[in-house]
């Protein structure tokens, strides 16, 4: 049941109100703005591209946790895995099409293959996502409800297991990468150079993102997908079948970090357990926007990315892991249920 | 229309209706009342699918729906307005009622009945692109019942609406339901507004501890010594 306390009223309309409204917000964007042009005077434009390149990436993966969260109330650690699986999936269908292409040349389908494999990555994904959905967290909600989110999470912690020593089993401890899918030269922009891979990865994120985007916020199963984060007891009493919308969610999620780890294949490669460094930046993104925020994650994707190249501009690259770490234990003690609130029902036990 | 059959039915081991037979007809408005903890809420809850009993039978439109989904049994006809709510609180009035009609895909149908609904509501149309959740009491209500109609229901299955109103409010909720009824919608009611609620429903039933104790035509039961004792405090 989602708690009314959530729902801030209608912000006051003098500006004051405003703005003590929404404080942690008005901070964080002060800061970030502060943050931003200090990185553009002393990186220039090549680090603020990287900014949204790496952002793009962080949303993407933080989307699918934040939907997770918020509509089934799981906090998903097996992300990762699917990360894993969808660069491996893209690895796979990409290769042999690279190895076609060697010896039958054509500019048309070397421009198309890219997309074919990181498509294919997010199918696998989706199957993937249901098949984990069905066989697992199904059946466990139809037993008990009891102690969800800690036995949902253990699980998810278990699976994450599995899936990367089975890979490991199943391919071995090799990496498996590409060094690019588009074999064109870098573009400029702004006087920053750019490989055509890394701006694709953004533009698929973007695109990715907005689909959902538009897809939760118009059409009538993304509307049922919010009815459920927000009551399900409500949900059923209108008609929404909760079974299918779980496995829904939990497929697209999946089916987005596939996508996402297909799509950076040529910056991580394949291997076991290359969705650690994923996940844990994604569950940054999510803590500090608030758990279960879909919005939030996408902004959160970006500021975490901010907070990364800053480090990496004025501190050293290997602090990049400690600073935002630093930030989300800050943010987290000043606003607890992070910088956006959460407009869903957040940890309860149902 | 609706038929309940010696129903057994509680929450794990605790089991809070005995043996619970009672009848809704089309068109009428039954009211089921009884002091707090009797059971009437389980009532509701175990004919809409959030509950299954643990024996006999719910009858809708002659047929057994005991083990139907609750999403199913709103499809077939039956809208619970739940003593929660249950509203999606971080949507807009509007946003509520599509989901109310969620069932029906036909868009047409659908603004069709938001507009019936509107012109019903009044208050709700003024208010339609606020969020529920910032919405008062009375209006809540009010939206509840409106997203329950929204799926053009045969039979409604409505829980306190009066709890936690003002007075004049709940005559407004009152009245909301006589129209619904006039309208050609069933309506089974669940209340502690003994007095009103005798006063304009067709029959009642008395639910004390599990069980039925008494049924009749509301007027009768309005009448009945015990019922004046124990609820009207005459």
């Amino acid at each position: 049941m989602a708690k009314d306390s959530m729902v801030r009223p209608a912000a006051g309309k003098s500006v004051v109100s405003l703005i003590k409204n929404k404080l942690p917000v008005f901070i964080v964007a002060i800061f970030s703005v502060i943050l931003f042009a200090a990185i553009y005077i002393k990186g220039g434009n090549a680090q603020i591209l990287n900014i949204f390149i790496t952002g793009g990436m962080w949303a993407l993966l933080a989307v699918g946790l934040a939907l997770v969260f918020g509509v089934m109330n799981i906090p998903h650690f097996a992300h990762g895995e699917s990360f894993m699986i969808g660069a491996y999936v893209a690895y796979f269908t990409f290769t042999p099409m690279q190895a076609y292409l060697y010896t039958n040349p054509s500019k048309f389908l070397s421009t198309m293959a890219p997309f074919g494999a990181i498509l294919t990555a997010g199918l696998a994904g989706l199957l993937l996502g249901i098949i984990i959905e069905r066989g697992i967290f199904a059946p466990l909600r139809h037993r008990t409800k009891e102690g969800w989110v800690m036995n949902a999470f253990l699980l998810t912690v278990g699976i994450s297991f599995v899936l990367s020593n089975g890979a490991n089993l199943v391919m071995g401890p090799n990496f498996r990468g590409i060094s690019r899918y588009w074999d064109v030269d870098a573009v400029e922009i702004a006087g920053a150079y750019l490989s055509v891979d890394r701006l694709m990865a953004l533009a698929i994120s973007l695109v990715t993102i907005g689909m959902l985007w538009f897809f939760l916020r118009r059409t009538r199963i993304g509307r049922a997908i919010r009815a459920v984060s927000q009551d399900e007891t409500g949900a059923q009493l209108v008609g929404i079948n909760l079974d299918f919308i779980q496995t829904l969610t939990f497929s697209l999620a999946t089916a987005m970090a596939a996508i996402s780890g297909a799509s950076l294949l040529f910056l991580f490669q394949a291997y076991p357990t290359v969705g650690g460094t994923p996940l844990y930046y994604a569950w940054y993104v999510v803590m500090m926007a608030g758990l279960g925020n879909v919005a939030g994650a996408i902004i959160g994707g970006f500021i975490v990315a901010m907070l990364q190249t800053a480090t990496q501009v004025f501190v050293a690259v290997s602090w990049t892991t400690v600073l935002p770490t630093v930030v989300m234990i800050l943010v987290l003690l000043i606003a607890p249920s992070g910088i956006f609130g959460s407009e869903v029902k957040g940890i309860q036990e149902s | 229309m609706l038929e309940l059959k010696s129903i057994n039915a509680g929450y794990d081991f605790l089991q809070v209706l005995w043996d619970v037979s009672f009848h809704v007809e089309e068109g009428e408005l039954v009211a089921l009342i009884g002091p707090n903890g009797a059971g009437k809420s389980t009532t509701l809850r175990t004919i809409a699918g959030l509950i299954n009993p643990t024996s006999g039978e719910v009858l809708f439109n002659n047929k057994v729906i005991n083990d139907v989904p609750t999403h199913l049994i709103s499809q077939m006809g039956i809208s619970y307005v739940s003593e929660k709510l249950n509203l999606f609180t971080a949507m807009s009035v509007q946003e509520n009622l599509i989901l109310g009609a969620f069932a029906i895909r036909d868009k047409e149908i659908q603004l069709e009945t938001l507009a019936y609904i509107f012109e019903l509501f009044p208050r709700l149309k003024e208010r339609k692109d606020q969020l529920a959740g910032t919405m008062s009491g009375g209006e809540r209500k009010m939206l509840a019942i409106a997203r329950g109609m929204m799926s053009k229901p045969q039979l409604m299955l409505v829980d306190e609406p009066s709890l936690g109103l003002q007075p004049n409010l709940t005559n407004d909720v009152f009245r909301a339901l006589i129209q619904l009824r006039e309208k050609g919608v069933t309506i089974l009611l669940v209340e502690q507004n003994v007095n009103a609620t005798l006063g304009f429903s067709d029959r009642a039933y008395v639910l004390e501890q599990g069980k039925i104790v008494m049924e009749g035509p509301s007027i009768e039961i309005k009448a009945n010594k015990h019922v004046r004792n124990a609820y009207l405090g005459i």
